[in-house]
């Protein structure tokens, strides 16, 4: 690697994820929109990335191409030295609106990714995924008969239970109160430290990234360049009122250009 | 004049004090007393029109009564509800997997869509003609009638239900791999399937409306024949309306059927924001 300032170099680990030059525009009509400029990033194995950046800066874009749902126009995004070129169970999705599937069960959901299981093994990870998530006893429900809270750990179950080399999440809590929101940043954070997972998360809460992220990748408006990598080297649980909190998060206010007092 | 006034009164009586009376009560009570003031403004107007061939609501029910003891009312209805059945039922056959590979595929979609949108105005009235020459007068043409009209809501109802299945599902079932009949199976269908009901829905409540029309024209047995042949033999009005009312009953039993479909687990999301 040319840069010994990489986090990966640095910790001896492998990198994970590698976003190497990714570009990205949209063509409205006649109009170019040009949303991510030049992204380089390499995320460690067992790493919780946040992508922090003001709405329509092209964060779910970048996401979307880290899991095979859009084309880049220029670089190449690649997860343990393999290229991404389409989506795939390695890599999965906890998606910003509701992606569970309200036709199916709790558990059928659960179930999705693991089809080609075999039967017995099947059910003891979908029912082990599910008690993680908090919701055992819940199995038979249907996705309207729960609140939107218990959704969003449904969706989470189904992505756990296929075992990914990395999970995506696009502002999976945006929807959640302030409070089934916070509780649910703190059972991400326990399944994550449990599972060990590569996380990459997208946000536009500063507390929310402050909260979550090993690093948090501050991106500019549109288009979207990297800004700053702003480390947070607290450890779980993060007490919000310390004064290391509050530094972090004048930090990123002034990066993204907002005065933090009113 | 006496007794209809003081039903509407009553009635009006109903209305004012309905918070009185428990919610089921009132539930039942209240569309019961409209219909009593309806009948009761329709024997007011039969009286004061002095009208000799309109009948008023004792007629009604008693060349109701006379359709139902002779018999005949029953075959009439078996002649309209064979023919709404078949027709309906092929209509679906074809309908719902023609929708759905239309609905899915693209290039398919765009070679018969525009076919799909341009037959679909004509009104299944407008084919009786063609219905009576290919068929003759009889079940078949009946048949082809309801298939045509019910064939229309039920393509083009699943059709735009595929086309609907939010990119998040969509993106979902590609991000746990699901492909072919499987993806098909356990999203396409599912996802679909409440919309493909309430078409189901539609087409059979259009069905209901075109067989009437086209047993007048084009068949010799049917209630739409029936309402005609009482009109023909002796302007008997009171079997005309009667025979209305019956139709419209039955066109409510059909739909309270149908709609036992939306009650399933899998499809009950589908109407939960309603
Ligand atoms: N498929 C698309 N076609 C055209 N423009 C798009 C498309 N997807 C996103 N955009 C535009 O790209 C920009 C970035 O979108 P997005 O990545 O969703 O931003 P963010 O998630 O940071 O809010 C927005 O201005 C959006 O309107
Ligand atoms: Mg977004």
């Amino acid at each position: 690697m040319k840069n010994d300032n990489k986090p990966s170099e640095r910790n001896g680990e492998r990198p994970k994820v590698i976003f190497d030059g990714v570009s990205k525009h949209f063509q409205k009509g006649k109009e170019s929109l040009h949303v991510l400029d030049d992204i380089n990033l390499e995320v460690r194995d067992g790493e919780f990335v946040c992508l922090l950046g003001p709405s329509g800066c092209g964060k779910s874009t970048l996401l979307n191409i880290a899991g095979g749902f859009e084309q880049q126009d220029a670089g190449r995004v690649t997860i343990d030295g393999e290229e991404v070129d389409g989506p795939s169970s390695k890599r999965v999705f906890v998606f910003q609106e509701y992606g569970i599937f309200p036709w199916a069960s709790v558990w059928d959901n659960v179930a999705l990714g693991l089809r080609d299981v075999p039967k017995e093994e099947r059910e003891e990870t979908v029912q082990r995924t599910i008690n993680m998530v908090g919701l055992a006893g819940f199995e038979r429900a249907y996705p309207m008969e729960l609140s939107g809270g218990m959704k969003q750990r449904v969706e989470v179950a189904r992505a756990l239970a296929v075992s990914p080399d990395v999970i995506y999440m696009d502002e999976p809590f945006g929807a959640l109160d302030s409070l089934t929101r916070l509780t649910m940043r703190s059972e991400i954070i326990r399944i994550w430290q449990q599972e060990q997972k590569t996380i990459l998360f997208v946000t536009h809460d500063v507390d929310e990234s402050i909260q979550l992220a090993d690093r948090i990748v501050v991106l500019s408006a549109r288009p979207g360049r990297i800004a700053e990598i702003v480390e947070v080297d607290l450890p779980h649980p993060r007490d919000l009122g310390s004064p290391e909190y509050g530094v972090i998060k004048n930090r990123l206010y002034a990066l993204l250009g907002v005065e933090h007092t009113i | 004049m006496i007794l209809p006034i003081l039903w509407i009164l009553g009635s009006a009586a109903v209305f004012i004090f309905a918070d009185r009376f428990p919610e089921r009560v009132r539930d039942q009570l209240l569309p019961i007393s409209v219909a009593v003031i309806l009948c009761a403004l329709w024997s007011i107007a039969v009286t004061l029109s002095g009208t000799a061939t309109f009948p008023s609501p004792t007629d009604t029910w008693v060349g109701m009564v006379e359709l139902i003891e002779s018999n005949r009312i029953w075959g009439d209805i078996v002649a309209s509800l064979h023919r709404v059945s078949w027709g309906f039922c092929l209509a679906t056959l074809v309908g719902i997997p023609l929708g759905l590979v239309v609905g899915w595929n693209t290039r398919t979609f765009t070679a018969l869509n525009p076919i799909i949108q341009g037959l679909r105005p004509i009104s299944p009235i407008a084919w009786i003609p063609i219905a009576i020459l290919w068929f003759g007068i009889g079940d078949g043409a009946g048949i082809f009638l309801i298939f045509l009209s019910s064939f229309f809501p039920i393509t083009v109802g699943t059709m735009a239900a595929v086309r609907n299945i939010s990119l998040v599902h969509q993106r979902s079932a590609m991000n746990f791999g699901l492909h072919g009949m499987q993806l098909f199976r356990r999203v396409v269908l599912p996802a679909a399937l409440p919309q493909i009901i309430t078409s189901l829905r539609i087409a059979l409540g259009v069905a209901w409306l075109v067989i009437v029309a086209a047993e007048m024209v084009g068949m010799d047995s049917g209630l739409g024949y029936l309402i005609n042949d009482a009109r023909n033999a002796g302007s008997r009005y009171d079997l005309v309306v009667a025979t209305m009312l019956v139709i419209g009953v039955i066109g409510i039993i059909l739909d309270l059927l149908i709609r036992q479909l939306e009650r399933f687990d899998e499809v009950r999301w589908g109407y939960a924001r309603r």
